[in-house]
């Protein structure tokens, strides 16, 4: 690998003052992206101003721009960024209502972070406008409703000012907080700039445009494709045998070196690290040390792109919250230079980039307050949350345990920021931290972009393909057991895995709503366990094929507005096969999460675990009147002949699994079964348990599987018991300990063969 | 002598004669003009769409990608053909898709003389999609719109009616 320093020092021998860094050039083509962004959103804003989407996607635009600036040196871009982004902020908190002056202060804004970017390119500086005017605007519209209306700013200057006229690359290494535009310290294979005499490293490679990789991708998998039929095709001559194996091996290696071409390595996102370090080591004053390692990791290079956003906030926020000042650090006996650790290596399918820094770590407890002060969670439930939960927090939108606001982070964007680039593309974010010694946080990618793992099932005599990611186990129900093993409430199927019930999705059914209902079909099936963003739900489908690496293929507008497929893929034998969505499938069959009623996800996910176990229950009708069975009392749901319940000293009982079972008919269903007086009245029976003892509950319908609510006594605070709050309603709590049908037994200890023996 | 002003004015400004590739669905010939047309495949089989608008033919793998057809048997309300068809790839501005049809013709020069507007008897759905016809010697040949034709179209139509 040629030596990075060279370059800046060969481009002032050179004398090629003018010539723009990589760095900013790559600054300005984000920078306007962003910004073409922001336009769009802040005319959306205009027609929906509550939406505080559209709000944290313009904070974020700016926010970015506002970061990247600070360490290029561009002072007036960030002070103009900076009075924006107070402005948005207090918008984006609710303090402001985006008023159509506000609006128009920020297209203001718009135009003068656009006009001075375009007077950076032309020129290499920012020009020496002054945009005191509009900055003056910017802070009056903060001042909410104090902001005259018919007082418009004067318009951004258009700045065609003459540039300043200052050489930063003739600048020697400034130790100043904010250097000027100097050239990247980094490596950087733009070999246009660099002279033919920098030796053979810029004669054996050449710049090749994405677009035409794609094609070239795209040809291939063509090639494959069209390989596959003439082997089918000569399969049975001899003539041919030699010629189709030599076209298989060649197509094979074809196909490798394309992909190839598209990695790259890890160090091209790595360069960036020393500088990036360094000015905000100088800015914040600290002291840090840069470990880098695996830098030979290759990744596609759409994904080595998309990660270079989250990979800078990061780094930012390892400088800001997590390495200390050099005095704390002695002051803990640490030593006073931080180290940050940039580290890649791969994992399976996935590459794995770490960044660790031996900082102060994340204090759980701040987590848990600001939380709670920032409306993000209940105090209740930040109680109840791990460590590692609480941990998860800190990625969701608006949080941010920094005690200032500074110009290098600490609004609280930045770790949602990485989260959301990193999982748009089917990535993964993960964070460790510990008092005292720092905070790892790693970011799982996956190896390409274009081709993800997924299983194959068939249904409706076609193939479709399950994306791995979602997807947690796989089950076989034979034929045998089919009709037993998949359990009915009513009209939803459920399948009881490990003791708890999952709900299942009919592939068939949900394509095809007119198919013969399943619940009559002796057949072999599989059950495909999926989790998809918290929704757990089990997909039947009828066949399972191999699982294949697949090349997404998207899919065209009006077969998108479908809404159940990601895309599509063209499986080796040449067949295509839409490729699934679990998320949306769950959503469509109306399997819901369990507590609808958070805002974040994130806090859903968390939540979701205490709520199942605590807080479900079973809605069921019995004479009229719906009630609630907790969840984690049922046994079982069975639905039986009226012959099967028996009568013991005019009890009903019923033999369930070679025991006999008290049967609790408080609404009466029994007896309207029997007066139904068909030979086939069937009853539906709720099997709970209460500590060791067991009872049915007979009756009508089995409504539905909700999540209940705390209902509380006005004005106490006290927990009313035997209510809950289900679907918005209150609804009655079976309590098991007071069904009359169980105190007809004696309680036992604990043992289900006492009862039985007991009732004998 | 104006009547042979006109007809003089009339060869400048009508376009020259038009090529189109006819193409046969049950009983009709229909015509699609071939500056639309990007390639012919033939014997394709397309992979239904379940969910799909009823227009939409299936997948087809077509140069790398994969395309939306939509069936010109389904939008005149045919029952839909199994096995092999063949299909157009055609260029619309919302990109391309594939429209299915039973047969592939041969490509005719007809001329603007011969063209006629769609009878304004036609049921409205169907008249959306014609774009007059050609009086050929022993046929009339319906010309089809691509633009019409193209899947987001229908699918607006579609939404709209």
């Amino acid at each position: 690998m040629p030596c990075g320093l060279a370059v800046p020092e060969i481009l002032a021998r050179a004398g090629l003052a003018g010539a723009m860094d990589e760095l900013t050039r790559e600054f300005l083509i984000e920078s306007q992206e962003g910004l073409d962004r922001m336009e769009h959103c802040l005319t959306e804003l205009e027609s929906h101003p509550e939406d505080t989407e559209l709000l944290a996607d313009i904070f974020r635009s700016v926010h970015t721009i506002k970061g990247t600036t600070g360490f290029l040196g561009y002072k007036r871009l960030e002070k103009l960024a900076h009075a924006g982004e107070n402005l948005l902020g207090l918008l984006r908190e609710g303090k402001l209502e985006a008023t159509a002056s506000i609006i128009t202060g920020l297209l203001q804004l718009l135009d003068g972070l656009r006009s001075i970017l375009k007077t950076i390119e032309a020129q290499d500086s920012e020009g020496d406008v002054d945009d005191a005017a509009l900055i003056v605007r910017l802070e009056e519209l903060q001042a909410a409703d104090r902001a005259r209306p018919g007082q418009s700013a004067q318009a951004p200057p258009a700045a065609p000012a003459e540039s300043a006229g200052q050489n930063p690359l003739a600048a020697p290494a400034p130790e100043n907080a904010t250097p000027p535009a100097a050239p990247a310290a980094a490596i950087d294979s733009d070999t246009e700039k660099r002279p033919a005499a920098t030796g053979s490293a810029s004669e054996s490679t050449l710049r090749v445009d994405v677009a035409l990789l794609n094609r070239m991708m795209n040809l291939v998998g063509e090639l494959v494709l069209t390989r596959n039929q003439v082997l089918q095709a000569t399969a049975g001559d001899p003539g041919m045998t030699q010629l189709s194996r030599r076209l298989d091996m060649v197509t094979a290696d074809l196909r490798e070196s394309v992909m190839k071409a598209r990695m790259q390595p890890v160090s091209n996102l790595f360069s960036k690290a020393p500088r990036l370090v360094r000015d905000l080591a100088q800015q914040l004053g600290r002291r840090v040390r840069l470990e880098v390692e695996g830098q030979d990791t290759e990744l596609d290079k759409s994904l080595l792109e998309a990660i270079k956003d989250p990979l800078t906030h990061a780094v930012r926020n390892a400088l800001d919250h997590g390495i200390e000042p050099p005095e704390a650090r002695q002051a803990v006996g640490k030593n006073p230079e931080g180290t940050l650790k940039l580290r890649a290596s791969h994992e399976g399918s996935h590459v794995i980039i770490e960044i660790s820094d031996d900082g102060a770590g994340i204090s759980v407890e701040r987590v848990r307050r600001k939380a709670v002060e920032r409306g993000l969670i209940t105090a209740p439930r930040a109680a109840r949350l791990g460590d590692r939960d609480l941990l998860q927090l800190i990625f969701v939108p608006g949080f941010s345990t920094a005690a200032a606001v500074t110009s290098i982070s600490g609004r609280g964007v930045g770790m949602d920021v990485v989260r959301t680039n990193v999982e748009k593309i089917g990535g993964k974010v993960e964070i460790d931290s510990r008092i005292g010694s720092g905070t790892t946080l790693r970011l799982r990618i996956p190896l390409t972009l274009a081709i993800v793992p997924a299983l194959l099932v068939r249904s409706l005599g076609q193939c479709f393909a399950l994306p791995q990611g979602a997807l947690t186990e796989l089950v076989h129900v034979p034929p045998e057991q089919a009709t037993s093993a998949i359990e009915w409430l009513e009209d939803a199927p459920l399948y009881r895995l490990r003791g708890r019930l999952l709900p299942l999705v009919f592939l068939d059914r949900l394509l095809m709503p007119g198919t013969e209902n399943p619940r009559d079909a002796v057949r072999d099936s599989f059950i495909a366990v999926l989790d998809a963003d918290g929704r757990r739900f089990g997909l039947v489908v009828d066949g399972l094929a191999d699982p294949e690496e697949i090349v997404v293929k998207p899919l065209s507008a009006v077969l998108k507005d479908i809404g159940l497929y990601s895309g599509a893929t063209v499986l080796g034998n040449g067949d295509l096969a839409l490729i699934l969505d679990p998320g949306a499938i769950a959503i469509r069959a109306g399997i819901t999460l369990t507590d609808a009623s958070d805002t974040g996800r994130e806090e859903e996910e968390i939540a979701e675990a205490s709520v199942v176990r605590a807080q479900e229950y079973l809605l069921v009708e019995a004479g009229g009147r719906s009630a609630a069975v907790p969840l984690d009392d049922v046994l079982r749901i069975e639905q039986i002949p009226l012959q099967r319940i028996e009568y013991f000293s005019q009890r009903p009982v019923l033999n369930f699994a070679g025991q006999l079972l008290p049967v609790e008919d408080a609404g009466g269903v029994l007896a309207s079964a029997a007066a139904q007086q068909s030979a086939d009245a069937r009853v539906v029976v709720v099997v709970c348990r209460d500590g060791g003892r067991y009872v049915g509950i007979a009756v009508e319908h089995v409504l539905d599987v909700a999540a209940g609510g705390n209902l509380f006594h006005a004005g106490t605070g006290e927990r009313a018991s035997g209510v809950t709050l289900l679907k918005k309603r209150v609804t009655g709590v079976v309590d098991l300990r007071s069904v009359a049908a169980l105190a007809a037994i004696e309680p036992t200890t604990d043992d289900r063969s006492d009862m039985v023996e007991a009732e004998r | 002598m104006s009547a042979a002003r006109d007809a003089a004015n009339h060869k400048e400004n009508a376009p020259a004669q038009v090529e189109v590739c006819s193409v046969r669905v049950g009983q009709t010939l229909f015509g699609v003009p071939i500056a639309h047309i990007l390639e012919i495949v033939g014997g394709a089989r397309p992979q239904p769409v379940p969910l799909a608008p009823g227009f939409v033919g299936g997948l087809v793998h077509y140069r790398g990608d994969v395309l939306t057809t939509v069936s010109l048997r389904r939008l005149l309300g045919l029952t839909a053909k199994n096995g092999a068809q063949d299909i157009l790839v055609l260029e619309s501005a919302g990109g391309c898709f594939g429209l299915l049809v039973d047969s592939v013709g041969e490509v005719l020069t007809v001329s603007p003389a011969d063209h006629e507007p769609t009878p304004a008897t036609l049921d409205e759905r169907r008249r959306a999609l014609f774009a007059g016809a050609y009086k050929l010697k022993d046929t009339l040949l319906v010309m089809l719109d691509p633009e019409r034709l193209d899947p987001r179209w229908l699918s607006a139509a579609q939404a709209g009616s």
